[in-house]
């Protein structure tokens, strides 16, 4: 579908995405006869269209509930040597953060295992990256490039998988020498790293926060070099390196901060999905010292995460906690916001197009970080990191000041 | 005798059975004209009943498009006091982005409160699905009450409710009686017609039959104007005639449908939208359908704003009307014209508004020999000749070489656009500009559907291209720089692919 990447931060399809993608268009004739003689046309005739290294077949609603089966139409081509896999993603399974991961278990067990080389080989720093959801993140290739910068100036060699910032499937096809997963997301992609280290004997290791500012860069860098057991010059020499920047940029900034003379908001409210909703938390608490209200996390978290993730909030700081709540229901979230005591002054709301009446009502300011953002344009934008932060000072304060007058 | 539209029956008859929809086609538009043979059609000698049927091209290769649900969505998700209640799984409810940016902005144009649509997900899962998830339905309606107190409640079938056979018209049936408010059950399965144009139908007949006054006072100053959110135009053109507007169906409220019944007549943007909802307000409650070509350029506005005349007996208003209007905007056209010698143009809308839009371009003096419509329909469902927009556009126009049926296919565009090289494209719908883009082509696209409409839309229309043409810089640019995944199979020579690519 269309709609949902344009409508969010205008990102367009990609190379294969959006109206591009071949589709079955299935009809009620196949509804009642079954849909799996039209896939195996449209394969056929997809490989003759279409160029592709590796081409994924998605089962949607239908095919699922009338039970077409996709894997015998799909192995046909597997076995002559295709680059294509199948996923059983009808729409009823769930939302995309859990189709994202449906699909790529799919990619590792039917393509990267196939066409891997030498996979019982690790090489020591390279690591497997799994963090945001792309597309569904507006900001996904933005914070995925800034993920993989930092952590190569850390001294690893990153397979970050998505992207423009990824080799693609010659990079997917090293998932095995990997020395380790890096998860860094409360829950997203924890699956993926369990099911490679039954595979692959690899191990993970989990950070939920994504990193964003200098503090959190610093302390997540040196934890993954922790881990990897790497040499940790690189790692300070870059940190140092990134400091130096960074600090440069926020000492001025600090006149801003310290004396605009019409006063910033100082409260503020995070609608979205469970891994942004942490990062920024830690960045507003930490970083700029604002009074956090309430916290809504939207991406129906499985259950068994929950009180995990919900523990993190209990120490935003070693002074500042905040409370949170899993709620998907965007009328609940808009009900829920307004309960809020959110002190002497209108908050900042760090949300989606959906809140944007509930910021209106609230006579605040509101900053889209979370599906959808329909009103932001963007390109190579990120809102983490070392660069992201810096960028993510400037849609703060620019919010915040460009409705003074 | 047309065929009268049934009422009756709870689910829409879809366009290919009414109308004979076709979504593939390939060749010229007096050649599509002549087999669409409108005139037998009308008469009821359609598909199955003497009349010929439209021969459709099929081919292995097709490209995700949209669906009659994403349709109800952008219609009964826009009626300001309704709430929308989509019975599917979460990914359906994905369409709610697009629509609810779309519903905004369409409140701010016409100067209503901004707000979020009311779209309502049952977010089916897999024991949903199993066991059946009419209970899930009725809570949301409940919710949906208490939460908007909505005047009336749609309810949007999916795919996956479709397959395992929902019962929605009993739960609806049961909440209707509940709150004494329409709650309407929308058959808009995406596999149940081939063109997502069925949805617009779908809506229509909900509307008809639950929300549509029986015994109206009638106002016969008040015209229906079928459209989606695009800006008031028709209401100071209109009062020229001392006739109201009332706009249906998107940024309508419940009492806007409700009073279709009461109006002198009805009028429509586009033929693919109006023609259900005109047609049967005609035939079941005595509002007369204005046929006359549809209100674009010289000649169409002319016969539009004199059938409109005759029908509400102010033809001496519609003729000084008509006659300023000429005076008025013969100058700039003129200067515009002259600005736009020599350039080429290119439509990829909807059947009967690509139509109209020829017209217009034509009338700017830009050459037109191409044009993608996403869908043909061979007759509208009045079946009166004089609404037969392809006829109207081929008789007063002329004809245009390279015609093609193509439901929003990115693949045949690039070989429609290889064969006729046009300098600028309009568009309607996402999904297709951005492959021009890739070949240096800038994309007008026109979000606001109302710009070309009548005397002021044909300067309007030439102001846009001329905005648009400045663009091509930026086109170029990408041209240089970009890949196209499709390979080149589709080539200038046979540009309908699934010649080239049969299994």
């Amino acid at each position: 579908m269309h709609g949902p990447e344009f409508y969010n931060g205008f990102q367009g399809g990609g190379y294969a995405g959006g109206a591009v993608a071949p589709s079955t268009n299935l009809r009620e004739n196949e509804v009642i006869f079954g849909g799996a003689e039209r896939l195996d046309n449209l394969i056929k005739a997809t490989l003759k269209m279409m160029e592709g290294d590796l081409f994924v077949v998605l089962n949607g609603c239908i095919g699922e509930i009338v039970g077409d089966d996709v894997a015998s139409v799909v192995s046909k081509f597997q076995d002559q040597g295709v680059p294509i896999v199948y996923a059983e993603t009808g729409g009823f399974k769930g939302n995309n953060f859990i189709g994202h991961e449906i699909v790529t278990e799919a990619i590792i067990d039917q393509y990267v295992d196939k066409y891997a080389v030498n996979k019982d080989k690790k090489i020591k720093g390279l690591i497997n990256v799994w963090a945001e959801l792309p597309f569904q993140n507006t900001f996904w290739r933005g914070d995925l490039q800034e993920l993989k910068r930092i952590l190569q100036g850390a001294g690893f060699r990153v397979n970050i998988l998505f992207g423009n910032g990824s080799a693609g499937v010659e990079e997917w096809k090293t998932i095995p020498n990997a020395q380790f997963n890096l998860v860094v997301s409360p829950w997203l992609g924890l699956q993926t790293a369990i099911h490679l280290k039954k595979k692959y004997q690899q191990p993970y290791l989990h950070i939920p926060i994504l990193p964003i500012g200098a503090g959190q860069s610093a302390e997540f860098l040196r934890q993954v070099v922790e881990f990897a057991g790497i040499d940790k010059q690189q790692s300070e020499e870059f940190i140092r390196h990134e400091d130096e920047q960074y600090y440069y940029y926020l000492e001025s900034f600090t006149d801003f901060y310290a004396e605009y003379w019409w006063g910033l908001p100082a409260s503020y409210a995070v609608v979205g999905d469970s891994a942004y909703n942490l990062a920024l938390n830690k960045f507003l608490v930490n970083q700029l010292g604002l009074i956090p209200g309430k916290q809504i996390i939207t991406d129906n978290v499985p259950e068994k995460y929950r009180a995990q993730i919900a523990s993190e909030y209990e120490h935003l700081a070693d002074d500042v906690r905040s409370d949170v709540a899993f709620i998907e229901d965007g009328y609940l979230v808009g009900k829920t916001l307004h309960s809020v005591d959110f002190g002497h002054k209108p908050p900042i709301l760090f949300g989606t197009t959906w809140e944007r009446d509930t910021a209106k009502e609230l006579q605040g300011y509101i900053v889209e970080v979370g599906f959808p953002a329909s009103y932001e344009v963007v390109l190579n934008k990120s809102y983490i990191g070392y660069r992201g932060a810096l960028t993510l000072l400037e849609k703060i304060f620019t919010t915040a000041i460009s409705k003074s007058a | 005798m047309p065929k009268k539209i049934n009422l009756d029956i709870a689910e829409v008859e879809n366009r290919e059975q009414r109308l004979g929809t076709i979504i593939a086609w390939s060749g010229t538009a007096s050649e599509l004209h002549k087999q669409s043979n409108f005139e037998a059609r009308g008469c009821g000698g359609g598909p199955g009943k003497g009349g010929c049927q439209l021969c459709e091209l099929e081919g292995p290769f097709t490209q995700g498009s949209v669906c009659s649900e994403q349709m109800v969505e952008c219609q009964a998700g826009h009626v300001r006091d309704a709430v929308l209640i989509q019975h599917a799984p979460i990914g359906c409810g994905a369409g709610q982005v697009p629509y609810n940016s779309i519903y905004r902005n369409g409140l701010a144009m016409r100067g209503h409160p901004v707000e979020n649509i009311h779209c309502i997900t049952t977010n089916l899962l897999e024991n949903d699905l199993v066991f059946g998830a009419s209970d899930k339905l009725r809570q949301s309606i409940d919710d949906a009450v208490a939460r908007y107190q909505p005047k009336a409640v749609f309810l949007s079938s999916s795919c996956a409710t479709g397959i395992i056979g929902e019962d929605m018209e009993s739960v609806a049936k049961e909440k209707e009686e509940q709150y004494s408010i329409p709650v309407i059950p929308l058959a808009c399965e995406g596999f149940r017609s081939k063109h997502w144009s069925t949805g617009f139908d779908a809506v229509q007949h909900g509307i008809l039959r639950q929300i549509v006054k029986r015994n109206p006072q009638k106002q016969e100053d008040l015209i229906n104007v079928i459209n989606l959110w695009g800006s008031d135009v028709f209401t100071p053109m209109l009062a020229n005639l001392n006739l109201r507007v009332n706009y249906v169906i998107d940024l309508a409220s419940v009492d806007d449908l409700a009073q279709l019944s009461s109006a002198a007549a009805t009028v429509g943007f586009c033929y693919t939208l109006s023609s259900y909802m005109a047609a049967a307000l005609e035939q079941h409650f005595g509002v007369p359908e204005i046929k006359a070509p549809m209100p674009y350029g010289f000649v169409g506005t002319d016969a539009w704003l004199r059938e409109i005349g005759k029908v509400t007996h102010r033809e001496a208003l519609a003729e000084k009307y008509i006659a300023s209007e000429h005076a008025r905007v013969a100058p700039r056209i003129a200067e515009l014209k002259e600005k736009l010698k020599g350039i080429k143009g290119y439509v990829a809308t909807g059947s009967a508004y690509s139509h109209a839009l020829i017209q217009v371009l034509r009338e700017l003096g830009v050459q037109v020999d191409g044009s993608l419509v996403f869908h043909h329909d061979p007759v509208y469902d009045s079946g009166d000749v004089r609404e037969d927009s392809l006829g109207h556009l081929t008789k007063n126009y002329g004809d245009v070489k390279h015609f093609q049926v193509s439901n929003r296919q990115q693949y045949q565009l690039y070989g429609f656009l290889q064969q006729v090289k046009p300098d600028f494209l309009l568009i309607r719908h996402n999904g297709l500009a951005p492959l021009a883009s890739r070949l240096g082509i800038p994309a007008a696209p026109l979000g606001d559907e109302h710009i070309a409409i009548g005397y002021q839309g044909i300067i309007n229309l030439g102001e846009s291209i001329l905005d648009i043409l400045a663009h091509k810089k930026f086109h170029d640019d990408i041209k240089n720089m970009s890949s196209c995944l499709i390979k080149m199979v589709v080539g200038p020579k046979d540009p309908i692919s699934w010649r080239g690519i049969r299994n």
